[in-house]
C-alpha cells in the first residue's frame, strides 16, 4: 500500500514536510540526546544513580504524593462536576470558569501563594498550626500543590460524562422501582467510571512532572520532601549531565507508560461496550 | 376505571403546559395520546408516570390516589423514546433490574426473564449488551424491561419515534400483541395519526395543553367536534357555510342537514368536507352528489391506490373556503379519489370539473370567523392587524371580513353596510365601548369583541353570564376561544347580597352544575369561583390581580348590561367577549 | 446507526420541553424526601465550595493581598526595578516568538493531519502530545544536554561564540519545546470534525491551495485557532521548570518574570514577588475570560 491515499486537496507535501522537520529538530533530536546521554552511562553508574536511596526517596514522594493528589482530585473532583451540572446557585458560571484557573495560571504563582496560604502565618496555615497539621514545608503540602494544579483535569474528564443525557436513565430506573442511592450505586457511578478512571490518570501524570508550584512549599529536604524533578536539577547545576539524563529516562519512562495506560484506559471503556456475543 | 385524571394542570414559567385534562382510562384499555408537538401530551405522561409534579389535580391508578407517590411506588411501566437502556448492562441484567430492586430470588428471575424475553420474540440475547441490538431490539428490550415488575399500567412515550417505518409497523404490532395478552392497560404518546388508528381502542387528542376530544378513531374521524381534530387527524376542507331552516348552505346551495332547531335564526356554521367526500363528474348531471359548483383542476397527483386533486372553485361559487395551512393565495380544495373513480373520468391539470359534496359534517363550534367593526377602512384596517385577533384568526384557521359603519354607536342611526352579521363581530376599544356594543347588540350581532389595543394573548380567561339563557350559548363560545388559547378557564359566580350558608350553598350548587354542563355538552374543563356582591365591581375586582385577562360575559338584557358594565367596558383595559342570546 | 438516530429523536424531545424542565422536575417530583433532598443539595454545594475556596480562591486572593500588603506605592515601586522589567521583557519577547511560531506549526500540523490519509498518522499524533506528558525540568534538561557546555554541541557552540543555553535563544527553544502542542490540540479535532468538503468545493471551483485555505479554513477554524494561541500564549509566559533549567538565571538577562518571582521570594521580597506574580495573574484571568467567549460562540471542545 502507498504512503498516503490521493488527495484533491493540494498542500501535503509542505506541511507534512514542515511539521516533521518542526517535530524533529524541536522534540527529537532533544530526546534522542536524552536517551543516548543516559546510555553512554556505564549500567552500574545508571543503576546508582537512579537507585541512589536519595532518588528512591524522591520517587516515593513524587509518585506517592501524585497518586494521593489524584485520588483527592478524582473524589472531590466527581462532587464538584455534579453540583456543577446538577445544582443552580449564585455564582456557579463563574465558579465553572474557574475550574481551568490552575491550567492558565503560571505553576511558580500558584506556588508562592499556596505556601503563603499555608504557612504558619498563612490564612489557612494558622488554623491548621494549633491542630498540629503542618503543611507547608512538608509532604503534605507537596500533595495540596499537586491536587491544585491537577484539579481541571479530573473535573473536566468527569463534567461531560455527567451531563450526557443520564436523565432518561435514572428516571427509567426510579419508574422501575429504584430508590435514589441505588440509582446513584448502579447506575450513575459504573456510566461513569470510564471518565473517573480517565480523570487520575490525567491528574496523575501532570502531578508526577510537576515543577514549579511544588518547590516553593514543599522544603526541598532530600529524602524528605525533594521531589524527583529537583533532584535532576541539582544533578544539572553540579554539571553531572548523566546523572541528570539518567533519572530523566526513568522519569521518561513512566510517563511512557502512563501514556499508554490512557490510551488502553479509554479503548478499553469504548470496548467494554461491544462486547463479543457470546 | 384504571386511570383516571382530574383537572391535572401543570405550568412550566407560567404556562400552562398540561391544562386541566380530565380522563377516564377502562382497564385493559389501549389509550393514544395524539397530539403536535409542545400539545403537552408527554409531560401528561411523564406526570402519570410521577416523573414530574402536577401544580392541581388528582391522578388515580387503579382507584389509588397516587397524586404525591413517588414514581417508583407507583406500579408503572414506562418506555422511552431513545430506550434508556443501561449501556454498562447485558440485555439480561436490563430485564432483571426491577426484579433485583424488588429483591426476587435468582431462579424466579431467570424465569421471568425467559418468559418477557418470549414475550417479545427475543429469546438468545440474554447476554448482548445494548449497543450490539439494533434499533429496533433494544425498544423490545425496553418493553420487556417495563413489564418485567408486572405493573398495572404500561406507558409508552413516542416509542417509535427513532426508528424506520419498517420497523415501526412490525413493533406496532408486536406491542399490541403483547398488550392483548396481557391485558394491561396502555397509554401511548404520538404524534403520529396513522400509528394512533392502528393501535388505539380510543385517542385522546391534545392541543396547546387541553385535551380537545376523545373518542374511537372511527368516530372522530367521522365526526370531529372541533376544527383542530378536523384537520389534524386527515386531510379535511373546511368551509365556511350558513345553517338555514332549509338545511345547511355551502356557497348557496342546500346541503342537506336535517334542521335541529326549526325557528333559530340562520348563522354562519364551520362546515367539514372530507376530501374522499368529495365528487368531480364532466357535467352538473353526471354528479350523484348535491352540485356545489365548477372549477379548474389546479394539480393532479398519482399515488397508486389514489388520485389526489387540487381544485380551485370558480369566482362564481361564493363558498368561503378556509385555509387549511397552504399558505398561498386562494386556498385550493383537496379531492381524493379511488381508483374506480379516476378510472371512470380522468382528468388533466387545467380542466373544467363539476363539483359535488357527499357528505357535509358540521362542526358544533359558534366561533366560525370574525368581522372587524370600524367607522372608517383604516381604522378597520388597523383593528383587523391587532395581535390578539390575528393570533385567534391564523389558530382558528379561519378568516377576518372588514365592515365599515361610519355611524358606529350613533343612537337612532341604522346600519349602513349591507347584509347581515354574521361570525364574531370586533370592534377597538376605544372610549365609550358600551355605547357602542349596545348599538352593534342592537342591531343583530350576537357576539361581540370588545378589544383594547396591544391586547396580549391571555393567560386567564374569566367566565360569567348574566343569567340562565345566555349559560349555554357563553360556555360554547367559551370552549372554542380556549381551545385555540393556552390559558387557565374560570367561571366567575356573582350572586348579589352577602354570603350565608344558604345562598352559599346555592350558589355552590350553581357552579357544579356550570362545571358539568361546561365538561359535557361543551368539552371544556374550568375552575370555579364563587363570590357576593356587585357583578361588575367583583369581576373588575379579580380582572385587576393579574395581568393578562380576558373575560366572556352572557347577556341577555341589554339595558342592565349597559348600566352594570360602564366602568368596566369603558376602562378599556381588558379584551371583553360579548355573548348575546335569549330577549333582547 | 439506531442509536445516532435515537440520540438525534431524544435531542428532538429536549427541545420540546423548556430549558431547566429537568431540574424542575427533579424537584417537584412526587414523593420525594425533599428534606433529604435538600440537605444532600447543601451538603455538596458546601463541599465542593470548601474546597474550590482552600484550593483555587486562597491562593488567588493571597495574590493581590499580599502584593498590596504595603500599598499601591509599594505595589507600583516594585516594577520600576530594572532588573523586573528586563524579566517583563524577556517574557514578553519571548511570547512574541514562540505564539506565532508555534500557530504556524499547528496550521501546517492540523492541515496535514485533518486533510490527508497516510500511514503513520498515529505516531505523528502522538509525537505532538508528547510534550504534554512530560516533565517540564526534563524539556529544559533536553537542550541543555544538547547545548550546554557538555552538550553535544557545546564545544561548537563555544567556538563560535554562539550561546543558546543560558541566553535567550535557549528559552525560546525550551518554551517553544513546552507550548507547541497547545494550537495544534485545538485545531487537529476540529478541523477533523469540520471535514474536507468545503475546501473540496474550493478546489473544484477553481481556487489555489493558499486561497482555499485562508478563504474557506482559516474562517472556519478561527475560533478554536484564537482558543489555542491564547492558551499557548498563558503557557509560554508562565512557563516555569523548562526555562528555569535552561535559562542559568542571570539576573537582568536571563530572567523571565516566574523566574524573577522565584529570586524576588527567596530574597524575601514578598511584595516585589507578588507584584509581578500579580501581573501573571492577570493575564491567567484574562485567558479565562477570552475561553469563556470563545466557547460562548458556540464553539465547543471536542
Amino acid at each position: 500500500m502507498s504512503f498516503r491515499k490521493p488527495s484533491v486537496l493540494p498542500g501535503f507535501g509542505l506541511t507534512f514536510g514542515f511539521t516533521t522537520c518542526f517535530l524533529s529538530t524541536i522534540v527529537l533530536l532533544p530526546l534522542a540526546a536524552l536517551v543516548l546521554s543516559a546510555a553512554s552511562m556505564h549500567w552500574s553508574d545508571f543503576v546508582r544513580v537512579v537507585s541512589s536511596p536519595r532518588a528512591l526517596g524522591s520517587y516515593r514522594l513524587s509518585f506517592g504524593a501524585s497518586l494521593l493528589a489524584a485520588t483527592i482530585n478524582v473524589v472531590f473532583g466527581f462532587i464538584i462536576a455534579w453540583t456543577l451540572a446538577r445544582y443552580e446557585f449564585p455564582g456557579r458560571k463563574i465558579i465553572d470558569a474557574l475550574i481551568d484557573m490552575p491550567f492558565a495560571l503560571p505553576t511558580a504563582v500558584s506556588g508562592i501563594a499556596l505556601t503563603t496560604v499555608f504557612a504558619q502565618n498563612g490564612w489557612i496555615g494558622r488554623y491548621l498550626e494549633p491542630l498540629g497539621v503542618k503543611v507547608a514545608y512538608t509532604w503534605l503540602g507537596v500533595t495540596l500543590a499537586l491536587t491544585l494544579i491537577s484539579m481541571p483535569f479530573a473535573v473536566r474528564a468527569v463534567q461531560p460524562a455527567l451531563q450526557e443525557v443520564q436523565r432518561d436513565l435514572e428516571e427509567a430506573a426510579e419508574t422501575l422501582g429504584a430508590g435514589r442511592m441505588y440509582v446513584l450505586w448502579r447506575i450513575i457511578l459504573p456510566t461513569v467510571l470510564p471518565a473517573l478512571l480517565t480523570g487520575f490518570t490525567l491528574a496523575f501524570a501532570r502531578a508526577v512532572g510537576e515543577y514549579g508550584s511544588v518547590i516553593f512549599i514543599a522544603g526541598n529536604l532530600p529524602m524528605k520532601t525533594e521531589i524527583t524533578p529537583l533532584l535532576i536539577v541539582i544533578h544539572l547545576e553540579e554539571f553531572d549531565y548523566q546523572g541528570a539524563a539518567a533519572l530523566g529516562v526513568v522519569m521518561l519512562a513512566i510517563s511512557f507508560v502512563i501514556l499508554l495506560a490512557i490510551n488502553l484506559l479509554q479503548a478499553w471503556g469504548r470496548r467494554r461496550h461491544v462486547r463479543a456475543a457470546h | 376505571m384504571s386511570i383516571t385524571l382530574d383537572q391535572v394542570t401543570k405550568h412550566y414559567g407560567g404556562v400552562p403546559v398540561v391544562n386541566d385534562v380530565s380522563l377516564d382510562i377502562g382497564d385493559g384499555e389501549f389509550f393514544v395520546l395524539l397530539g403536535p408537538s409542545g400539545s403537552g401530551k408527554s409531560t401528561l405522561l411523564r406526570a402519570i408516570a410521577g416523573l414530574s409534579g402536577v401544580d392541581h389535580g388528582r391522578i388515580s391508578l387503579h382507584g389509588r390516589d397516587v397524586t404525591h407517590v413517588a414514581a417508583r411506588k407507583r406500579g408503572v411501566g414506562l418506555v422511552f423514546q431513545n430506550y434508556a437502556l443501561f449501556r454498562h448492562m447485558t440485555v439480561a441484567d436490563n430485564i432483571e433490574f426491577a426484579l433485583r430492586v424488588r429483591h426476587m430470588r435468582g431462579r424466579a428471575r431467570r424465569q421471568r426473564r425467559a418468559e418477557l424475553l418470549r414475550l417479545v420474540s427475543l429469546e438468545g440475547m440474554d447476554n448482548r449488551l445494548p449497543a450490539q441490538l439494533s434499533g429496533g431490539q433494544q425498544q423490545r428490550v425496553a418493553v420487556a424491561r417495563a413489564l418485567a415488575h408486572k405493573p398495572e399500567v404500561l406507558l409508552l412515550d413516542e416509542p417509535f419515534g427513532a426508528l424506520d417505518a419498517k420497523i415501526r409497523e412490525e413493533l406496532r404490532r408486536t406491542i399490541r400483541q403483547v398488550q392483548r395478552e396481557l391485558g394491561i392497560t396502555t397509554v401511548l404518546v404520538t404524534h403520529d395519526q396513522e400509528e394512533a388508528f392502528a393501535m388505539a381502542d380510543r385517542i385522546g387528542i391534545m392541543s396547546q395543553g387541553r385535551l380537545l376530544e376523545v373518542g374511537a378513531p372511527h368516530d372522530l374521524y367521522a365526526r370531529p367536534a372541533t376544527r383542530f381534530v378536523a384537520t389534524f387527524l386527515g386531510a379535511a376542507n373546511l368551509f365556511l357555510a350558513r345553517r338555514t331552516p332549509d338545511g345547511i348552505q355551502v356557497g348557496g346551495k342546500t346541503m342537506g342537514g336535517a334542521e335541529r332547531a326549526p325557528g333559530a335564526p340562520e348563522h354562519e356554521v364551520v362546515a367539514v368536507v372530507r376530501p374522499e367526500e368529495v365528487e368531480v363528474a364532466p357535467a352538473r348531471d353526471a354528479l350523484g352528489s348535491r352540485y356545489l359548483g365548477h372549477g379548474i383542476v389546479d394539480e393532479v397527483t398519482f399515488t397508486g391506490a389514489l388520485e389526489r386533486l387540487r381544485v380551485r372553485l370558480d369566482e362564481a361559487v361564493r363558498a368561503p373556503l378556509l385555509a387549511a395551512g397552504d399558505g398561498d393565495g386562494r386556498p385550493t380544495l383537496q379531492v381524493t379519489r379511488s381508483r374506480h373513480a379516476y378510472r371512470g373520468f380522468e382528468v388533466q391539470q387545467g380542466q373544467s370539473v363539476a363539483i359535488g359534496l357527499r357528505r357535509v359534517h358540521v362542526l358544533p363550534t359558534p366561533l366560525s370567523s370574525f368581522t372587524a367593526c370600524a367607522q372608517s377602512a383604516p381604522l378597520a384596517d388597523e383593528l383587523s392587524r391587532q395581535p390578539l385577533l390575528t393570533e385567534l384568526v391564523a389558530r382558528m384557521k379561519t378568516r377576518i371580513a372588514v365592515r365599515i359603519e361610519p355611524s358606529l354607536g350613533v343612537a337612532e342611526e341604522p346600519c349602513q353596510a349591507q347584509g347581515e352579521f354574521f361570525g364574531t363581530t370586533v370592534i377597538a376599544a376605544a372610549g365609550d365601548n358600551v355605547g357602542r356594543a349596545e348599538w352593534l347588540l342592537r342591531r343583530g350581532v350576537k357576539d361581540l369583541l370588545v378589544l383594547p389595543e396591544h391586547a396580549a394573548p391571555p393567560q386567564r380567561v374569566l367566565i360569567h353570564w348574566m343569567s340562565e339563557a345566555a349559560r349555554s350559548a357563553t360556555l360554547a363560545m367559551s370552549a372554542s376561544v380556549l381551545r385555540h388559547v393556552p390559558a387557565e378557564a374560570v367561571y366567575v359566580g356573582i350572586f348579589p347580597g352577602n354570603s350565608d350558608s344558604e345562598r352559599h350553598s346555592h350558589g355552590m350548587r350553581e357552579l357544579l352544575d356550570a362545571r358539568s354542563e361546561a365538561q359535557a355538552a361543551h368539552g371544556l374543563e374550568m375552575r370555579t369561583e364563587l363570590h357576593f356582591g356587585d357583578v361588575a365591581q367583583e369581576l373588575t375586582r379579580r380582572l385587576a390581580e393579574a395581568p393578562a385577562q380576558m373575560l366572556i360575559l352572557g347577556v341577555t338584557e341589554l339595558r342592565q348590561f349597559a348600566d352594570s358594565f360602564r366602568t368596566l367596558l369603558d376602562g378599556g383595559r381588558w379584551p371583553v367577549l360579548i355573548v348575546q342570546r335569549g330577549a333582547t | 446507526m439506531g442509536t445516532a438516530a435515537a440520540r438525534a429523536g431524544g435531542a428532538l424531545m429536549a427541545a420540546a420541553l423548556p430549558h431547566g424542565a429537568f431540574a424542575d422536575d427533579a424537584a417537584t417530583r412526587p414523593g420525594q424526601h425533599t428534606w433529604m433532598h435538600a440537605i444532600v443539595r447543601w451538603l455538596c454545594i458546601t463541599v465542593s465550595l470548601t474546597f474550590l475556596a482552600a484550593v483555587l480562591l486562597a491562593p488567588l486572593a493571597t495574590v493581590f493581598a499580599m502584593a498590596l500588603a504595603h500599598g499601591l506605592a509599594a505595589y507600583l515601586h516594585g516594577f520600576t526595578d530594572p532588573d523586573t522589567l528586563a524579566a517583563i521583557r524577556l517574557t514578553l519577547t519571548t511570547a512574541l516568538v514562540v505564539v506565532p511560531l508555534n500557530t504556524v506549526f499547528g496550521l501546517a500540523a492540523a492541515w496535514a493531519i485533518a486533510k490527508f490519509e497516510f500511514r503513520g498518522k498515529s505516531v505523528l499524533i502522538t509525537l505532538i502530545d508528547l510534550p504534554l506528558a512530560i516533565s517540564p525540568v526534563i524539556s529544559g534538561m533536553v537542550f541543555v544536554l544538547l547545548f550546554g557546555l557538555h552538550g553535544w554541541f557545546g564545544v561548537w557552540l563555544q567556538e563560535h561564540d554562539i550561546s543558546i543555553v543560558f541566553a535567550l535563544p535557549g528559552i525560546i527553544l525550551a518554551t517553544m519545546f513546552v507550548t507547541f502542542p497547545y494550537v495544534a490540540r485545538e485545531l487537529i479535532p476540529l478541523m477533523q470534525q469540520l471535514g474536507n468538503d468545503e475546501e473540496e468545493a474550493a478546489i473544484t471551483l477553481g481556487a489555489g491551495g493558499w486561497m482555499t485555505f485562508f478563504r474557506v479554513t482559516l474562517p472556519k477554524v478561527r475560533w478554536g485557532l484564537v482558543y489555542g494561541m491564547v492558551l499557548c500564549n498563558a503557557r509560554a509566559m508562565g512557563e516555569f521548570g523548562a526555562v528555569s533549567v535552561v535559562s542559568g538565571h542571570i539576573r537582568g538577562l536571563t530572567n523571565t518574570m516566574p523566574l524573577h518571582i522565584e529570586i524576588l521570594y527567596n530574597e524575601y521580597n514578598f511584595v516585589g514577588a507578588f507584584a509581578v506574580a500579580s501581573l501573571l495573574t492577570l493575564l491567567a484571568v484574562l485567558t479565562l475570560i477570552v475561553k469563556t467567549l470563545v466557547e460562548r460562540t458556540g464553539y465547543r471542545r471536542r
